[in-house]
């Protein structure tokens, strides 16, 4: 009795937690802790193995699937609070409190006595006496869990498992295509230009500049080029400038690579501003 | 303890026929992961179709053998160690829900009313409005896709509902119950045509089932907590020995029943029903209608009589209460709607309070008079005359199509006598029996269970009773009417013609429907012949 008034305190408050906490996380670890507590009962209760099957099953099995869930939707998630029908949380309120009044009123006036028959239940083993029941009085029930089950198993296949139409596309088929193309189109086989490279800017809409200075519009990528985003390619035609004064400068001056490059740069960094 | 173990024993001549149908179902769950694609659908259904008619045939020779019980009175077995009790009643439940679920089976397999495509949704786990298959026009897609796992599924729900209203304890019944909901919930949601509307109802369905379900549990463990068993038998022991907690008695009497009540749809926990019977698939509809009804009564009639038959006084003024009000609300909101299928399912909730009238007939056997109905063969006949005309409706509604789907609006069937009489006579028909006009099978029904009632003294109950009967006329042929003596609109939905599945289907049940109201003896006498609960 002492276990049990210690313990349902705190299973009764987790559970209300439960209801009103915001985030689904605290929730699942709210029902953590109401599953430890009933399996803290059951262990009072000389009930050790549905103790081990609670903590085991319920807090280790179920308890990770719900967290994993959790995970997948993000951790972070929590439930709208928008009430669709006006005015219902405050009627289901009411009816749930008067419900609960109720119940607890009426269920509180019979005089809950001292357990019995426990000594009977367990005479000859607690694992003995559970399965004596569950394969006599029981089995059907036992047994019909299994439809229940494999209905589960079916139904998380039929609303979750979406089966392909097409085989998976692989490398090897890619590759083949890659080939296929430049062979019918000369369609350039290689990994294409990573955009900006040899141009003023590396940002991803600036195009790649071929070695004779035009731009490489295919190093673009198409969700820029197609939004019309990307940098005109007429604008790159100070490229030749560059070239032209880069020329001149070797022509002037010793020629020293690293100072040209540096040149360049600043020179195209000064034409932009 | 013993130091040897016994095991129970479990007859398996009685049994078979359960055995059979969740066999057939496991067979179907095999055929979907080795069978190729193209070949499922008709190996899925043909694998259903034989599991039916050998779980049928074995109910007959079941039935044909059942030993005779206290005098004649009742007929059966308890086996399994109490935890099944094939009894007359169980065994015409058992041919009920098998015959409503070839029924169900037929209108699964059905093509030919949505141009040629299956009825369920080609791939459930896209999201609605998506639009079929990666490619164009040519390239492969989920459109012609069928979910076969259907099949498995409806056989599932038929052995739990066999299980349910056969289950002699309360967590057979609880088990049997799960059986029995998890797979509607999963067909609920399959609907082919607007998949939204179709997976809100799968939602709720689930998630007030799951909480009804709560319920049950609840009151099965103040129950226990009061007689210190399970079983309905050796409950009826304790609650005939008296003394003990009562209120434990009381109270968990009625969580289990609000848990059943939410099952058949009576009125406070009738919620779901519309919304349910709207977004499934009208062939999932036409089967869970009639057959969750047969079976979740079957488990009422058995808890209240078996169990808790000499606490008659405790629970008939609230059953009274309970009855009074599905009636009324039922026709009441039945009255104002628009949607086809929505109104058929506020008339199965009203429907769920006749037969609930009939459930209050109860008296023991010595206080029945000579000749006279008693309430159990009154509640089965009821069943019986419903779950047939219910299949019917359905699958007639399945029938009047607009280019998006089914034409559910009622204005859209204005004048549909005209363009199609056939038809339009036969949904007719169908809505004279639900309304109980006399030489439609409807009529008998409700005069049984209406008189069953009388018999026990719930004069106020049937009062009210014709009085719903009465306004549920109205709009029953305010709907023939608008039918017949109106012109169609412009743009009248079409009329397609079915395969022979839902042909055969509506046309068997048509003719059961007129029939029973013509000769209704034998049906009767069989329901008489079932005889009382064993315990």
């Amino acid at each position: 009795m002492i276990a049990f008034w210690v313990l349902a305190p705190v299973m009764v408050i987790a559970a209300l937690g439960i209801l009103f906490v915001r985030k689904a996380v605290h929730a699942a670890l709210l029902l953590a802790v109401v599953m430890i507590s009933l399996a803290m009962l059951y262990a009072a209760l000389e009930a050790p193995f549905l103790f081990a099957v609670q903590i085991i099953v319920y807090t280790g099995a179920i308890m990770m699937l719900f967290l994993f869930v959790l995970m997948l939707v993000g951790v972070d998630a929590s439930d709208s609070v928008v009430e669709t029908i006006r005015g219902q949380r405050v009627l289901a309120v009411m009816v749930g409190g008067i419900f609960a009044v109720l119940l607890g009123v009426i269920v509180g006036q019979a005089g809950i006595g001292t357990a019995v028959g426990l000594g009977a239940a367990n005479e000859g083993g607690n694992i003995e006496g559970l399965a004596e029941v569950l394969f006599s009085q029981y089995v059907l029930a036992f047994e019909a869990t299994a439809a229940l089950l494999i209905t589960a198993a079916l139904g998380a296949m039929v609303l979750a498992h979406r089966e392909r139409l097409v085989p998976r596309e692989t490398q090897a088929d890619r590759a083949a295509a890659r080939v296929r193309a430049y062979g019918e189109h000369g369609d350039h086989l290689g990994p294409l230009a990573a955009p900006g490279v040899y141009a003023r800017h590396n940002a991803v809409d600036t195009p790649a500049l071929l070695p004779d200075g035009s731009p490489a519009e295919q190093s673009v990528p198409t969700v820029i080029s197609n939004r019309g985003t990307g940098r005109p390619s007429p604008s790159y035609r100070d490229v030749d400038r560059v070239v032209g004064q880069l020329q001149s400068r070797r022509d002037d001056q010793d020629p020293a690579t690293d100072t040209v490059v540096e040149g360049s740069g600043s020179a195209a960094r000064g034409e932009d501003a | 303890m013993n130091d040897e173990f016994t095991g129970p024993a479990i007859e398996w001549a009685r049994l078979w026929p359960l055995f059979a149908v969740f066999g057939t179902a496991l067979v179907g769950v095999a055929v979907e992961a080795f069978a190729p694609r193209s070949a499922r659908c008709l190996i899925q259904s043909s694998v259903a179709g034989v599991g039916l008619a050998v779980a049928l045939v074995g109910t007959v020779l079941v039935a044909l053998e059942l030993p005779e019980r206290a005098g004649g009175a009742a007929r059966g077995d308890v086996t399994a160690g109490g935890a099944v009790v094939v009894d007359g009643p169980t065994v015409f439940l058992w041919g009920l829900l098998v015959v409503v679920t070839v029924g169900g089976l037929l209108l699964f397999a059905e093509r030919r009313v949505d141009a040629g495509l299956p009825v369920f949704a080609g791939q459930a786990s896209l999201p609605p409005g998506s639009t079929a298959g990666p490619g164009g026009p040519g390239e492969p897609s989920y459109e012609d896709w069928e979910h076969t796992e259907v099949y498995p599924l409806l056989v599932f729900a038929l052995g739990g509902m066999m299980l349910f209203c056969a289950s002699g304890d309360l967590l057979t019944m609880f088990v049997a119950l799960e059986i029995l909901s998890l797979p509607l919930y999963l067909l609920c949601g399959l609907a082919r045509r607007r998949r939204l509307l179709s997976q809100e109802a799968a939602m709720k369905y689930f998630l007030l089932g799951a909480f009804s379900s709560g319920f049950f549990v609840y009151g099965m463990a103040l129950v226990y907590g009061y007689a210190g068993t399970l079983n309905l038998a050796g409950v009826a022991v304790a609650v005939r020995a008296g003394g003990g907690q009562e209120v434990l008695l009381l109270v968990g009497a009625a969580m289990v029943m609000v848990a059943l009540l939410f099952k058949v749809g009576a009125v406070p926990f009738h919620s779901w029903t519309p919304d349910v019977y709207q977004g499934a698939p009208t062939a999932v509809t036409a089967y869970m209608a009639a057959a969750t009804k047969i079976a979740a009564f079957g488990a009422i009639l058995r808890f209240l009589y078996v169990g808790l038959g000499d606490a008659r006084w405790d629970w008939a003024p609230l059953l009274w209460v309970v009855a009074i009000l599905t009636m009324l609300g039922g026709v009441v909101l039945a009255v104002g709607q628009t949607e086809i299928k929505r109104l058929l399912a506020y008339s199965s909730i009203a429907h769920t309070g006749f037969l609930l009238t009939g459930v209050l007939g109860l008296q023991a056997s010595g206080d029945l008079a000579e000749g006279q109905i008693s309430s159990l063969q009154a509640v089965l006949f009821y069943l019986a005359t419903y779950g047939v005309a219910t299949v019917g409706i359905f699958a007639v509604t399945t029938l009047v199509r607009d280019p998006g789907g089914e034409a559910g609006s009622v204005a859209r069937w204005t004048g549909l006598g005209r363009t199609s009489p056939l038809v339009a006579g036969a949904f007719a028909v169908f809505l004279l029996s639900l309304a109980g006009i006399p030489l439609t099978a409807g009529f008998v029904g409700k005069w049984s269970v209406f008189a069953s009632a009388a018999g026990a003294g719930a004069w106020p109950v049937v009062a009210v009773a014709i009085t719903s009967s009465i306004i549920a006329v109205y709009f029953y042929v305010r709907h023939i009417v608008t039918m017949f003596f109106a012109d169609p609109p412009e743009d009248a939905p079409v009329v397609v013609v079915p395969s022979p599945l839902t042909s055969v289907t509506i046309a068997v049940a048509l003719i059961v429907t007129v029939a029973l109201g013509v000769v209704p003896g034998p049906l009767l006498d069989l329901a008489g012949h079932a005889g009382q609960f064993v315990r």
